[in-house]
């Protein structure tokens, strides 16, 4: 009898592989909706990996990939970008449009989910205003500091409303404090139901957050 | 749309040598091409007038009767490839010369109206069939000899003639092809080198755009739009500027090709000609645009 598929995000025997090298090997495991999840693991453990299989960046070579229904390696070319329109993504290197404002990087994600621009000012005024980023709005990425540049990233994947949040070492380049700031927004979003899979190197944050941690070495998960 | 065209303007902001560059080359192009549609057009005109004016002149005997005279023009009339018959008697054909003459009264006053013979006037409809018309017109007994208005050297000069015009016409027409063709080529290819450096050096916002989850028309549409704008630059420029040099030159060539219409002579036949070679114009920088810009696209993705 098949395993139900019990969460928004659903992994079942994933084996990915580089050329020789097998990134993951037969991972299986489900994330519910409105859960926040740490995954965990040291550098080359294939953490990025995983979130970009769920963005559809890669397709596994066995087994199966669900996000909130669709199998992603199944998604046609065309499809895709409306599929990640629906995921809201923090990236370790922010990501930022070098040449626009904070403002401008924010309401292209609405731009592109095809918001009318006559909606822009007030959805990416209240993203900002929960970033904290109120007086930014004018600067561009280049005169923000590393704890700013994430937060407009963060703000960024949350204007268009995703059901999902991926971040990837959305602290790797920030020092604890700034972390810290940081990791309260992602409690705040979080608690008002966004599913968050954040994939991590930094065991402090895991500790003192307390979720559910999905360990990873060498490719396979590490039962607890 | 207006965060596209935002994008586009911000590009061109940024490469102002590059944009300048491009509509240097289009601008080029269009005027150019407005020349070359011009010149085809008065060269069509020039064509039409010598093929439709009455070209066959039967001069006929002085002793033709009214009534032999009807007969051969009915006769011509139910050629059909005869047109614009008419009758010109001796006083018509005395007037014609006076008119001909007038910067030189004294000419007119010296001349004996009896001199000039009556005539029959006909356009050929098609050169080709002109030879044999003659023939059978010299045949008839109240004529007395054929000659051309365009040149009164002999039956084949009319021939010569509207020949030499049409060789003339051709290779204006040509050769204006190819250069409009070499200078569309050119700007096609100045276009796809412009967008191709133009998707390269946005590979990293493109990147970013693709993984927020932008569809490839949303990544495209700035650089497309881009290349229109310089087409439309150049277009609106090139038509101009060729606009406003043919407005100056149009009386010196009126008056050199005197009732000949090789350009309209009313503002509303010339505003009608350019406003038909502009609309055709947009069209092609339209095609101009897109084509370039899909190629490039396409190029630099199989490149990658």
């Amino acid at each position: 009898m098949p395993e139900p598929e019990t969460g928004i995000i659903h992994f079942k025997g994933v084996t990915k592989k580089f050329g020789q090298l097998v990134a993951l090997g037969g991972i299986s495991f489900d994330v519910k909706k409105g859960e926040f999840i740490f995954i965990t693991g040291p550098s080359g453990a294939g953490k990025t990996t995983i979130l970009k299989l769920i963005l559809g960046e890669l397709t596994p070579d066995i087994g199966q990939v669900k996000v909130d229904g669709f199998n992603v390696a199944g998604l046609d070319e065309k499809d895709l970008p409306r599929f990640r329109q629906q995921i809201g993504t923090v990236f370790q290197d922010f990501k930022l449009l070098p040449e626009r404002t904070v403002f401008e990087n924010v309401a292209v994600a609405l731009a592109v989910i095809g918001l009318p621009e006559k909606d822009w000012d007030e959805r990416v005024k209240h993203v900002l205003k929960l970033a904290g980023l109120t007086n930014q709005t004018d600067l561009f990425p280049s005169q923000l500091s590393g704890g700013e540049l994430q937060r407009v990233s963060l703000a960024r994947a949350l204007s268009v409303n995703p059901k999902i949040i991926l971040a990837d070492e959305p602290t790797g380049n920030l020092d604890w404090e700034t972390s810290d700031k940081l990791m309260e927004l992602f409690e705040k979003i979080n608690k008002e139901g966004k599913t968050i899979v954040m994939a991590t190197h930094n065991m402090e944050i895991v500790k003192k957050y307390k979720k559910r941690v999905i360990n990873i070495v060498g490719g396979t998960i590490e039962k607890p | 749309m207006n965060i596209h065209i935002k994008t586009a303007w911000d590009y061109i902001r940024r490469s102002p040598f590059q944009a300048l560059a491009a509509s240097f080359v289009l601008t080029l192009t269009f005027f150019v091409m407005t020349l070359v549609s011009v010149l085809v057009y008065s060269s069509s005109k020039l064509i039409t007038y010598f093929e439709t004016r009455p070209q066959v002149i039967a001069f006929l005997k002085s002793d033709a009767k009214d009534t032999e005279v009807a007969d051969l023009q009915h006769s011509l009339s139910t050629d059909p490839h005869i047109k614009d018959i008419k009758y010109v008697s001796k006083e018509e054909a005395l007037s014609i010369y006076k008119k001909a003459t007038s910067d030189n009264p004294l000419l007119g006053q010296l001349v004996d109206p009896s001199i000039f013979p009556a005539s029959l006037e006909f356009s050929v409809t098609d050169l080709s069939f002109a030879q044999s018309i003659i023939d059978n017109v010299k045949g008839e007994k109240i004529v007395d000899s054929v000659g051309f208005t365009a040149a009164l050297g002999g039956e084949t000069s009319l021939n010569d003639v509207v020949g030499r015009l049409k060789t003339v016409t051709t290779y204006v027409r040509v050769g204006g092809i190819v250069f409009v063709t070499l200078l569309f080529i050119t700007s096609l290819v100045v276009l796809l080198v412009i967008t191709s450096m133009r998707v390269v050096g946005r590979r990293e916002e493109v990147e970013i755009l693709n993984l927020i989850g932008a569809t490839k028309g949303f990544i495209r549409s700035p650089i497309i739009l881009e290349a229109f704008i310089y087409t439309l630059f150049g277009v609106i420029l090139g038509w101009a500027v060729s606009f406003i040099a043919i407005l100056y030159l149009a009386p010196t060539v009126v008056s050199y090709f005197g009732e000949i219409p090789v350009l309209p002579k009313t503002a509303i036949g010339i505003i009608e000609l350019f406003g038909m070679i502009f609309v055709i114009e947009i069209f092609v920088g339209a095609v101009l645009a897109l084509s370039g810009s899909l190629l490039a696209i396409s190029r630099v993705k199989k490149a990658r």
